[in-house]
């Protein structure tokens, strides 16, 4: 054994005892602190582990858990009984000791399908050399930490420039500017034309500044979005794959139904661009479909949980992009928002007025969370009828009829553990 | 004029939400619209993107947060249509907010070259990096004010400091925070013009700052309305703000 090597297995253990110890003492999974431990007794430890596997990597502001969900599912279809090849960071721990830790559990594994923080995409590259590179999306989200998103777009660029002919075959969202601008450091790109309708993160142009001509999608008259630049040559690329009336056609133009488990149209999307990284893994559509089908609640999106006598169905939202995708799916008459602001949610809630709350207008809202007074306010210049309610407990107690509940990171992991999903 | 007739049309004036929107800004013209409608009045909102001129009809105009080079074509967008300075000139009233506030300033910074770029001048302030960022809640005594309206409660996050001209008041003194450049003053005033660093929805927690706004544009006072949801959050926020602030030190 190498002392290298050495190392890592020591590391690994020390890990292995943190996490147990976390387990025991009820603090969430344990991954997370098997992780850090791991790196701590070996800086070199994510290096190690990325060797040698074949590596595809999700990244962007929203949906790369479920992506990632999808895409794991379609490989492990195609696996059949050697499901256990494949490793996966299934539980959206996403940072260097998150992707450290769940690789760590599977050492036998010899593909590897990573979520990846935006942050940390530049290091998987670097680290990996991932085979694929899905990059969904760039919107606003923990502002008190990233002040501008340019400048991770511009760390995914540097990185995929560093990597050249070794670096990894991007499938990257067309409709997204800065990802596209990005995508195209990299040696090979395939488009997916997402038909992404939040467009309010991205009105200049990210290689010259000039601003961003838009036309918008319009589903009535069929006519598709279109950016580009109005002082240079950077315009949006034609898609090899697209979304379509809710089908996705992929690069011989055949119409696939995706008849996804999941809701919502951006999930359509999020599963175009798993289907385009399947393919590029050897994953043959039909098969990789059958698997995405099988995703029901990544990480505890979108699941149905019961609290006492409540059934309530969970959606996460962190931003105002994905409160604009989460809010169309609540549909219940009741709807319970959660609202905090730690770490992990973002401390400034500002965006709060970035989201169309009017859309509640007629329901029955109950505002709850550390924030909830903050939701108050909102909803108050909203004109929505609301009762706040800031314990979460009490605010999911009770309600005869199936409710609704969208949250930011924080309410919604306690959500899951109280609800055990 | 028939100042005080309900039903009576005021035009607010969102400018350039594509550049300036980045914190949830377009909250201070729903604040704005809401509280007038609320009263009686017939509040129109005009939301402006470059390329369109601004309203000459115009009572509030809001400039909002934005990055460095959204910054720069705003105040380019702005300069060449002019419409600001008609309307500053007419008495409407302006606030702006964050980046919004370096921009209606003489000269303002940005990148790590510390490009100079001119302001509009509306306000007698400069701006240039910082030496650390300015993150966090920031709590002001409003000059000049007292009761509950004194406290001025909200977010800052800038990396421009910005210090004050002769021809500009400070509109607060922080309490907790940075504001203007760590120097104990936050925000500025002339006339109708007011700047400030608490970004995104601030009147949202400062519904006094909202309606100080209006009826500067007006021209009269305006009937308090009360919500018993804004003051809790008030409460909330400023015991919140400070015991954290106190536990930290």
């Amino acid at each position: 054994m190498s002392i290298s090597t050495a190392r890592l297995t020591a590391a690994t253990f020390a890990g292995r005892v943190a996490g147990a110890a976390s387990r025991l003492a009820r603090q969430g999974t344990g991954a997370s602190i098997r992780g850090k431990v791991m790196l701590k007794v070996d800086p070199g430890a994510l290096g190690k582990l990325l060797a040698g596997k074949r590596i595809a990597v999700v990244s962007g502001t929203n949906g790369k858990t479920t992506t990632t969900h999808f895409l794991a599912a379609a490989v492990r279809a195609s696996l059949g009984s050697h499901a256990d090849r494949l490793v996966h960071n299934a539980d959206g721990a996403n940072l260097h000791h998150g992707l450290a830790s769940a690789l760590s559990g599977h050492p036998e594994a010899d593909i590897a399908i990573l979520e990846s923080d935006e942050r940390v995409v530049g290091d998987v590259i670097r680290l990996g050399r991932p085979e694929v590179l899905v990059l969904l999306n760039f919107s606003r989200d923990q502002l008190d930490r990233h002040h501008e998103i340019k400048s991770l777009g511009r760390s995914w660029r540097t990185a995929l420039a560093g990597a050249g002919p070794s670096g990894p075959v991007v499938v990257a969202n067309a409709d997204e500017p800065l990802v596209v601008w990005a995508a195209l450091a990299a040696k090979q790109v395939i488009w997916v034309d997402t038909s992404t309708t939040w467009t309010q993160d991205s009105s200049l142009c990210p290689e010259c500044d000039a601003t961003l001509i838009r036309i918008q999608p319009d589903a009535a008259s069929g006519l598709v979005g279109d950016w580009y630049c109005s002082g240079c040559s950077l315009a949006r690329p034609k898609g090899d794959y697209r979304v379509e009336s809710g089908t996705i056609v992929d690069r011989s133009q055949q119409v696939w139904d995706p008849q996804l488990s999941v809701p919502g149209v951006f999930n359509v999307s999020n599963a175009a661009c798993a289907l385009a990284a399947a393919e590029l893994l050897g994953v043959d559509p039909r098969t990789a479909l059958r698997g995405m089908r099988t995703v029901t609640s990544p990480a505890g999106r979108f699941a149905t949980a019961q609290f006492g006598t409540t059934t309530a169905r969970l959606l996460l939202a962190k931003n105002p992009a994905g409160w604009a995708e989460a809010l169309p799916l609540a549909q219940t008459q009741t709807v319970i928002l959660a609202i905090d602001s730690a770490a992990a949610d973002g401390r400034d809630v500002s965006w709060l007025w970035d989201v169309d709350y009017e859309r509640l207008a007629g329901r029955k809202v109950i505002a709850t969370g550390r924030r909830a007074q903050d939701l108050a306010v909102r909803l108050r210049y909203a004109e929505v009828d609301y009762r706040c309610i800031p314990d979460l407990a009490a605010a999911l107690a009770d309600h005869s009829e199936p409710v609704d509940v969208i949250a930011t990171y924080t309410p919604f992991q306690r959500l899951r553990r109280m609800g055990r999903v | 004029m028939n100042g005080r007739t309900p039903g009576r049309r005021v035009e607010v004036v969102l400018i350039y939400q594509s550049l300036l929107g980045l914190y949830g800004d377009r909250g201070n013209a729903t604040v704005l619209i809401k509280r007038l409608a609320w009263r009686g009045y017939d509040p129109v909102l005009t939301v402006v993107e470059p390329g369109n001129p601004l309203p000459d009809t115009g009572h509030v105009y809001l400039l909002g947060g934005g990055e460095d080079a959204a910054q720069i074509t705003a105040v380019r967008a702005l300069r060449a249509d002019g419409g600001l300075y008609r309307a500053v000139e007419r008495g409407a009233a302006v606030l702006a907010v964050c980046a919004g506030y370096q921009i209606v300033g003489n000269t303002f910074t940005v990148g790590y070259q510390d490009e100079v770029i001119s302001g509009l001048g509306l306000l007698d302030v400069t701006t240039t990096r910082g030496p650390v960022r300015a993150v966090g809640e920031i709590i002001s005594r409003w000059n000049g004010r007292d009761g509950d309206d004194q406290w001025l409660t909200g977010f800052e996050n800038h990396g421009g400091y910005t210090r004050l001209g002769p021809r500009a008041e400070p509109l607060a003194t922080v309490e907790i925070g940075i504001g203007n450049c760590n120097d104990g003053t936050e925000g500025a005033v002339s006339g109708t013009v007011i700047g400030t660093y608490p970004h995104g929805p601030v009147l949202a927690r400062n519904p006094a700052l909202a309606d100080h706004l209006l009826e500067l544009a007006l021209g009269h006072e305006l009937e308090p309305l009360a919500h018993h949801e804004i003051k809790k959050l008030r409460r909330q926020r400023l015991a919140r703000v400070r015991r954290s602030y106190a536990r930290r030190r």
